[in-house]
């Protein structure tokens, strides 16, 4: 068989008594945009450290083309990383920055000239050489980064939440150039933000991270969809959680009983569970409907509506149910109850069995 | 990884082994001096066959060593309350004037700390020679006051640069006169950049040597002229007593400083 | 200058230095801000202190290498001149070189080690640092004689290792003057060059390991240039301590050694030769702006001069 382009196995690290990952397992291929998403402290950084070198796990093995890599000292690595915060040599030109891991690897001069060009024209920094990195924006100076860091065609490129510290245009403007560039070179990318948007407009696939584990792999589609715990689902998209008690399991579906009485019929069940078990039912507020009629028996809620929010293109309506467990819904411009919502108002909501899911809980 | 002490490997031995001998280098002779005050060797012998306080009653006999240390607390304290007063002034314009030559202004005060001490020594010796001011209370005042400025206006610079001035503002705004905003309200919180100075203008006449060798005259002279001309003559344990003190002292200043630096981050 | 009232509201200074005639909303409110004077008056006691006491003596002193005994250049020919003061010249330039050297080849580990161990540590360091560049001058040069005399420690421990069989002359000659000069100004290097390499950020020197530098590379290219104005400032610093430097080399070297700083003082104090010690001062206080301003020149301005 042969092995995956870059496998991550059984990761673990401690700091003293923190554990900062565990059981983390991985498998990407080669040419893909891989995301880490989660948010700070859940061990994505730690992970992508261990990659670089920076740290050592405790456990588990990283197998590039097969052969661990966790012996290799940084410099021998191979690998590119662009970082958080901007790293340029402050006493290099542009072009030296860029030129720096060509010299250190003793290329000759030509090759260098010709190469050092060819990134930065990549990066659509050409003609800056002679320029230095203080008299460079932020955005620039990530763009030169990024041209060092891909200079010496790594198989593997990190980035570490390299957009953080520019404004919200100046960022998109350049996950677009992120995206070209990943297209035109073909390199792997292991990319780690705690932006779930910017995840999702770049990567292939995501790994979602929470408290030092990964929660699911998947492309952004099947997280969004089929979210396989209560973290990914409030992670990915908007939520609501209504808070419930298993009646009946059949196969994979449940019936829930929520607080009112109120019977959710065959609703998908996210993990195994038994009857009398307590469960959430997770909704996402583009996917429901809010109407003045009930709907179906089993896939209909009486609500009192709590708070209405204009957000130009839609509409956010917090509601309340009757056990006064909030759900949000969300309404598009042309919805016909837009606009006419006030605080007060007495509607039902309802779902389609294959939108909405349920979490058993332990 | 150069820069992460914890990867530094074989060269964080290295360095730290470095550190150690720089540190005893610096340490051990101030120790050094320490022991032989008590050592009872007049010729300095170390370690010294036995111990003694005999260097420190023949200091405190005589006479002469209690007036140069008067003479040199005297005029300490008068230079460190004229300095921190001209420093503050000084240091406000600097910080809050709008006026041009500002920067000029600041690179004048600055200069007599770059000036080599010994030219200032000769030059104020021979216009203090004409003016009479030779061997005076006033002249030592003066002369060490040039060199104690510098120190302190850097100090209060410093400290009113990290001030904001729109909270002196608001106290303005809120009924108080400019000068009493600032005595209520941009002094208090300077008040470790005050400290600072006052303690660096006292270090600064208190220790300082050159200037008061050329100044001093057989009825006044600070302690510092008094261990230098001791010690030309000969290597007296009695220096080592007087150099002990001072360690003391400065041991003290040092733990006040620390101190005052604690509770303003506190 | 004094005629021109302004304000010291930042209102004005954020509004692009418009003056108070334009009759800004801040200041109009409020009346108490527009009757400050420009700041110049508080800097006047300072400022007379320093003309009268630093600036005129210095010049007046200076000018007499010109006219005394006769005016002429007579004493820079005679500085120049003889073997006597150009050994003297040359000995104040070698121990400032050497000092400079090793202080600053020893406070560069140092420096490195304090910027990034751990803080309990450099605590303790810092501290013994601040205690020995505290402590009184002359009682550190006092350690010296005593250490480095002919029956002292030093001798003593390298005779009972067998390692020398005469006692070393280690004082009243340039290898005293430069032990206790190397002492004196190693917490000059050491805490401005700790303070410039605590400024470097860490990631740099990970990016450049990742770039595939080796640790001799990655020191050679990037810590060390990082490090190189601080390396400068302070090295300077030293240097120009140790041309003007008159206590340590009046104990610790001898009569036959001088310095220049000496030579400054033997002139006008027992030789009242004013005229040549004028002379002296005056090239010792020229190579000093000199090298200042080629620092500027150079870094920019260091810090606290800004």
């Amino acid at each position: 068989m042969i092995p995956p382009f870059l496998h991550i196995n059984g990761l673990r690290k401690t700091y003293g008594p923190v554990v900062a990952t565990e059981h983390v397992e991985l498998s990407i291929k080669e040419g893909e945009f891989m995301t880490f998403l989660g948010p700070s402290g859940s061990g994505k950084s730690t992970t992508l450290y261990i990659l670089a070198g920076f740290q050592d796990p405790d456990t588990g093995d990283i197998r590039l083309r097969g052969r661990s890599i966790l012996g290799v000292p940084s410099h021998k690595r191979n690998i590119g990383m662009v970082f958080q915060r901007y790293t340029l040599f402050p006493h290099l030109s542009v072009g030296e920055n860029v030129a720096f891991p060509l010299r250190v690897r003793r290329l000759p001069q030509a090759e260098i000239t010709r190469k050092v060009r060819r990134a930065l024209e990549l990066v659509r920094l050409g003609g800056f050489e002679e320029r230095k990195p203080a008299s460079l924006s932020g955005g620039q100076q990530q763009r030169v980064a990024l041209a060092r860091a891909l200079v010496y065609d790594p198989p593997v490129l990190l980035m570490d939440e390299p957009l953080s510290a520019l404004d919200k245009k100046l960022r998109e403007e350049i996950q677009y150039e992120i995206r070209r560039i990943h297209r035109e070179t073909g390199v792997t990318i292991l990319y780690v933000t705690h932006d779930q948007e910017e995840a999702l407009r770049l990567s292939d696939r995501i790994a979602i991270f929470n408290a030092g584990r990964i929660e699911q792999v998947g492309t952004g589609a099947e997280l969004y969809t089929s979210p396989a715990t209560h973290f990914v689902a409030d992670f990915i998209g908007d939520s609501s959680f209504l808070d419930g008690t298993i009646a009946a399991v059949e196969g994979r579906c449940a019936d829930l009983r929520l607080g009112d009485g109120t019977l959710a019929r065959r609703i998908p069940l996210h993990a195994p569970g038994r009857p009398g078990q307590r469960a959430e039912l997770m909704l996402r507020p583009e996917r429901i409907e809010l109407s003045p009629d009930p709907g179906p028996d089993g896939a209909s809620l009486p609500v009192l509506v709590q708070d209405v929010t204009f957000l130009g293109n839609i509409t956010d309506v917090v509601a309340l149910t009757a056990w006064n467990a909030p759900v949000t819904v969300r309404l598009g411009f042309m919805h016909p109850l837009s606009g006419r919502l006030t605080r007060g108002d007495r509607l039902w909501i309802r779902w389609a069995a294959e939108t909405v899911h349920a979490f058993p809980r332990d | 990884m150069l820069l992460d002490f914890g990867k530094l490997g074989i060269l964080k031995w290295v360095l730290i082994t470095l550190c150690i001998l720089v540190a005893l280098f610096l340490i051990l002779p101030i120790l050094f001096i320490v022991a032989l005050s008590f050592g009872d060797s007049r010729w300095l012998i170390f370690p010294p066959p036995g111990w003694t306080l005999d260097w420190y009653r023949d200091l405190f006999a005589d006479p002469r060593w209690f007036e140069a240390a008067w003479t040199s607390a005297r005029i300490a304290l008068s230079v460190t309350v004229l300095s921190v007063v001209l420093g503050l002034l000084a240091s406000i314009a600097l910080v809050r004037g709008r006026f041009r030559g500002r920067e000029l202004l600041r690179a004048i005060f600055l200069m007599p700390m770059i000036l080599p001490v010994v030219i200032l020594a000769v030059a104020l010796y021979i216009l203090f020679l004409r003016l009479g001011l030779d061997g005076s209370f006033a002249g030592f005042v003066i002369a060490h006051l040039v060199i104690a400025l510098p120190f302190s206006i850097i100090a209060i610079t410093n400290a009113l640069e990290g001030f904001d001035p729109a909270i002196e503002q608001a106290a303005i705004l809120c009924g108080a006169s400019p000068w009493e905003a600032r005595w209520r309200v941009t002094f208090p919180a300077i008040s470790h950049g005050l400290f600072a100075a006052a303690i660096f203008s006292f270090l600064a006449s208190w220790d300082e040597v050159v200037l008061a060798i050329f100044m001093a005259s057989p009825m006044l002279q600070t302690l510092p002229v008094k261990v230098y001309t001791t010690l030309r003559q000969d290597l007296t344990p009695v220096i080592a007593a007087a150099s002990t003190l001072l360690v003391g002292l400065t041991l003290v200043l040092m733990i006040l400083a620390n101190r005052l630096g604690r509770r303003r981050s506190a | 200058m004094a005629s021109r009232v302004t304000t010291e509201s930042p209102v004005h200074a954020a509004s692009g230095g418009v003056g108070p005639a334009a009759g800004h909303a801040g200041s109009a409110t409020v009346p108490a801000l527009r009757r400050r004077p420009s700041g110049l008056a508080l800097a006047l006691p300072a400022l007379v202190l320093l003309l009268a006491f630093f600036a005129l003596p210095v010049v007046l002193f200076l000018a007499r290498s010109v006219t005394e005994p006769q005016p002429g250049f007579q004493n820079y020919a005679a500085l120049f001149g003889g073997p006597t003061y150009l050994r003297i010249l040359l000995n104040t330039f070698i121990v400032g070189g050497v000092v400079t050297a090793v202080t600053a080849l020893l406070a560069f580990p140092v420096a490195w080690a304090l910027a990034i161990m751990p803080p309990r540590w450099s605590a303790l360091l810092f501290g013994i640092i601040v205690l020995s560049m505290w402590t009184n001058l002359l009682a550190r040069t006092y350690a010296w004689m005593v250490l480095l005399q002919q029956t002292g420690v030093i001798n003593r421990m390298l005779q009972a290792l067998g390692i020398i069989d005469e006692p070393l002359r280690l004082v009243n000659n340039l290898v005293g003057v430069t032990i206790g000069m190397v002492y004196i100004m190693l917490p000059f290097m050491i805490l401005p060059l700790t303070g410039v390499i605590r400024k470097i950020d860490p990631m740099i020197l990970q990016a450049a390991s990742l770039c595939g530098a080796t640790r001799g590379q990655a020191f050679r290219r990037i810590l060390l240039p990082l490090a190189a104005p601080g390396l400068a400032a302070g090295g300077l610093m030293v240097f120009v301590m140790s041309l003007g430097y008159f206590v340590t080399p009046a104990l610790l070297g001898g009569t036959s050694n001088m310095m220049m700083g000496q030579l400054v003082a033997q002139q006008v104090q027992s030789l009242t030769n004013w005229g040549l010690g004028a002379a002296a001062a005056f090239v010792l206080l020229a190579v000093t702006l000199l090298l200042y301003a080629m620092q500027i020149r150079l870094l920019g301005r260091p810090e606290g001069m800004r």
